[in-house]
């Protein structure tokens, strides 16, 4: 805990200075009658980790969705460093340098740990239209692949097929392919997701030990919160799809109606 | 893998010293085999690369046969620079066909390719015109190359010109699946939803590997028109569509070679079957439906497959200290 | 001809089109609701349909026979295949299926070829049905008002079957959740294999229908897979409503488009795809997200 604190301190005062990185503002996305996520706003600071944290259908996925492009909101925008990426194709997004994970492992399974990293650090380099020299392109993509299995652990499966990979090296391996990328933000979809006590254990050391290495931001949706509160700076509550609390990590523990919608609830 | 390189310039060997050995009859066929490998190595870009499985491949063969028909025909210019040019043209096409295709996924995606080529054989119909209507055009002509040189008026010339194109597009086709490029293909292939999420525009790639495909798949129709000497509305009917989609499942989909044997294959079964039997083609219907159930790999998948289980055994044996 | 007169000449056309186009729609959608894949096949058993019809009028000189026994024949076709073949694929991915039943498509077309021979065959429409009758003083074919007639028959039959019926309970409850239905004790592999013989009966249905009409021909199962599909995409995957819905817009389409502007009658179906496909992908009343 005293390891979150200092980090707090830190970005702390980064974050008094910088503007958000990201700024969410009237965020909302209905599909009919239903509102998934309801008049959100947010904002996260370079270097922030923030947790999205919510009960089973609280819209969790669905901002992060909406964030990266591959759902369109109702209403509201998202500002990313400055610009407005609202309605932009979630590739596009992604180009910008907004990199995530999925709930549901999203691999490409015939291919080997190495081999998906580099696909996923391929996506940036800007020579990859090129009909020729290719080779350099593919060393440069492989170097920062590489890289990112190292960042996460990874390197003793690094030629194995991603299918037949341990669920947990699968988690891992998604985050390694996002960290390929070299992103301003990461976004990680319930990264433990899945995983037994050992492997979330283990996970999140894995977890913790990189993203302070890395200084990158980070926003997490996550269920676990031993998880949460191992990991984030700030957190955001959602409860139906609006927010119904923000902010460090003691003060939302404290929160009577956080308590009441989620931690002393059923979870 | 060296045995394949050694088997491959073997093959090549052979191909190329065909014409010393073999009776005319027999190198007419080798020649409608290297065409036809052409196309249905072709259309392995986009089923066995990419997943995209087009029911209406037909379209670029009809396209460049009538092409470049109708340019000897109706110009002067020379054989290689007119097969050429209508593989081109057929590629360009392929863009707007490729567009209009990938607006849809699945299953919508292959109706629109047989949709895009049941429109083409409806015009070849009523366009009398430019297309011959229901004869088509007849009496093309194998016309001499750039400067005079008449070598491809012979039947041998002809031959080793097909095959020139046929090794060209290989390796140039091969370059490209090993290229940054093909590895996206590939990341469609496998997983289409990460390699959007990755930051790959997947569409774009799609429309490019449908508009490359169709213009190798036109590089073997317009080597057709002068080799049969017409071109007519055969060429485009969806059976032929069906037939090389066969070749490229049974022979081996994702390995370009698998698809020339496929294309060899069926080629041997109509030459070999059609003399005892008309229902050569149903039994070919029949066999490919049994290698999607049992054989999925094909016939170049099984077989590389057993190599490597070779291999391997071999290295199991020889590593046991290791 | 009076106006009156020709709009409804052409609306009788139109909806005479729209039953056969209906007996292929919706038997391709029952299907898919069922298997959650598109019978690529599908054409060409209406075009077995017709060719069946042909040889049964020959043989038993009742085009009622035909009516009643050539749908029974390919269902039975259609039955068996999936029996043997189509149950393998279960576990497979999607473009298996839509590659085997495409197999079967040009192996029924090859049949066919090699069976009737490679020419179009005339099937006559019984006595009872041919001529005319006069509306408005204008002649109507009798043919097409009984293919008009007949939709609608068969329309509400399987809208009964399916409302009404302990068959169409489970196939209606097996297109939502196979798995729940399986956890009641229900063959639900038995109810896939009906779904699938029917699916084709009607589609032969269809083709015995239509081949007084337009001859049995080969090139009936392209032409007609891709107008089948069409109606599902417009009606949606799934929707016996959507599939009837579909079938009365693309006859009118096609009708009306044949008569202004007839050559461009296969390019106006191919834009009508797109739009659809385009604009909602999940058709008008789908189950497809």
């Amino acid at each position: 805990m005293a390891d979150a604190g200092a980090r707090q301190a830190d970005s702390a005062v980064e974050r008094a200075s910088a503007q958000p990185l990201i700024a969410v503002s009237g965020l909302t996305k209905r599909y009919g009658a239903l509102i998934a996520v309801d008049n959100v706003d947010m904002q996260v600071s370079s270097g922030e980790i923030r947790a999205v944290i919510g009960p089973n259908g609280a819209g969790k996925t669905t901002l992060f969705h909406l964030i990266t492009g591959v759902v369109k909101p109702t209403v509201g925008s998202v500002r990313f460093a400055g610009e407005d990426i609202t309605g932009l194709p979630a590739h596009a997004i992604c180009q910008r340098g907004l990199s995530r994970t999925f709930q549901l492992t999203s691999l490409f399974p015939e291919m080997t740990a190495r081999e998906n990293v580099r696909l996923a650090a391929q996506a940036r380099n800007p020579r990859r239209w090129m009909p020729f020299g290719g080779d350099s392109v593919f060393a440069d993509a492989q170097n920062a692949g590489d890289s990112a299995l190292e960042l996460l652990g990874l390197e003793h499966v690094a030629g194995r097929p991603a299918g037949l990979l341990s669920h947990g090296d699968q988690r891992l391996l998604e985050v390694a392919m996002a960290m390929a990328q070299d992103p301003k933000v990461l976004l990680l979809d319930e990264p433990t997701q899945g995983l037994s006590v050992e492997e979330t254990a283990q996970a999140v050391d894995t977890l913790s030990r990189f993203l302070e290495s890395s200084r990158v931001t980070a926003l997490l949706v996550e269920h676990d919160m031993e998880v949460v509160f191992r990991l984030a700076h700030k957190i955001t509550v959602l409860h139906r799809g609006a927010v119904i609390a923000d902010g460090p990590p003691e003060a939302v523990k404290a929160d009577a109606g956080v308590q009441q919608a989620y931690l002393g609830g059923i979870d | 893998m060296r045995w394949s390189t050694v088997l491959g310039l073997a093959v090549l060997a052979l191909l190329i010293a065909a014409p010393l050995g073999l009776p005319a009859f027999a190198m007419t066929l080798l020649t409608e085999l290297v065409i036809l490998g052409l196309f249905a190595m072709s259309l392995d870009l986009m089923v066995g690369y990419t997943r995209l499985i087009s029911f209406g491949h037909v379209a670029a063969y009809g396209l460049g046969a009538y092409a470049s028909g109708f340019m000897l025909l109706n110009s002067s210019m020379p054989l290689p620079f007119v097969v050429i040019l209508a593989a081109l043209m057929t590629g360009i096409v392929a863009i707007g066909v490729g567009w209009v295709c990938t607006l849809a996924t699945g299953v919508s995606f292959s109706m629109l390719t047989l949709a895009f080529a049941q429109l083409l054989y409806a015009i070849a119909f009523k366009w009398t015109s430019v297309t011959g209507g229901s004869d088509g055009l007849a009496g093309i002509p194998r016309r001499a190359g750039p400067m005079g040189i008449t070598l491809l008026t012979t039947k041998t010339g002809f031959y080793y010109f097909a095959l020139a194109c046929l090794v060209g597009s290989f390796l140039l086709c091969r370059k490209l699946v090993a290229s940054p490029f093909g590895a996206v293909l590939r990341g469609i292939r496998e997983n289409e939803a990460k390699t959007l999420a990755l930051g790959y525009n997947t569409r774009l790639y799609k429309i490019a590997v449908v508009a490359i495909a169709y213009a190798f798949g036109g590089l073997a129709g317009a080597l057709y028109a002068p080799f049969a000497g017409f071109a007519n509305t055969e060429l485009l009917f969806w059976l032929l569509s069906g037939q090389v989609l066969i070749m490229v499942i049974v022979g081996g989909s994702g390995t370009l070679i698998g698809p020339i044997l496929g294309a060899a294959f069926f080629l041997l079964l109509e030459h070999q079957l059609s003399s005892y039997t008309e229902a050569w083609a149903l039994f070919f219907g029949l066999v490919f439906i049994g290698f999607i159930l049992f054989a999925p790999e094909g016939i170049w998948g099984l077989a590389t497959g057993w190599f490597k289980r070779g291999d391997a055994a071999a290295k199991a044996k020889g590593s046991l200290h290791g | 001809m009076s106006t009156l007169a020709f709009l409804l000449n052409q609306s009788v056309n139109a909806l005479s089109q729209a039953a056969l186009l209906f007996f292929l729609g919706v038997g391709l959608t029952l299907i898919f609701g069922i298997m959650r894949i598109i019978n690529f096949a599908h054409g060409a058993l209406y075009m077995l349909g017709a060719f069946v019809g042909y040889s049964l009028v020959r043989w038993t000189g009742s085009f009622w026979v035909a009516l009643a026994f050539a749908p029974v024949v390919v269902g039975l076709v259609g039955w068996a295949f999936e029996l043997s073949i189509l149950r393998r694929l279960y576990r497979r991915d999607a473009h298996a299926f839509l590659m085997v039943t495409f197999g079967l498509a040009l192996v029924v077309t090859e049949a066919v070829r090699l069976i009737w021979g490679p020419d179009a065959l005339q099937v006559p429409a019984p006595k009872l049905l041919s001529g005319v009758i006069f509306l408005l003083g204008e002649p109507f074919p009798v043919y097409r008002l009984f293919l008009a007639v007949s939709g609608i028959v068969v329309a509400f039959a399987i809208w009964q079957l399916l409302e009404r019926t302990r068959l169409g309970l489970l196939i209606r409850a097996t297109s939502q959740n196979a798995e729940m239905v399986h956890a009641l004790g229900v063959d639900v592999g038995l109810v896939r294999s009906c779904v699938f013989g029917i699916g084709c009966g009607l589609a032969a249905l269809g083709g015995v229908l239509a081949a007084p009409l337009v001859t049995a021909s080969h090139s009936m199962a392209a032409t007609v897979i891709i107008d089948a599909f069409v109606i599902v995409i417009i009606g949606g995957m799934g929707s016996f409503l959507g599939s009837l819905i579909g079938a009365l817009l693309i006859a009118f389409v096609q009708v009306f488009g044949n008569y202004y502007l007839p050559d461009f009658a296969l390019a106006f179906m191919y834009l009508v795809m797109l739009l659809v496909l385009v604009v909602r992908p999940g058709g008008l009343l789908g189950k497809e997200a």
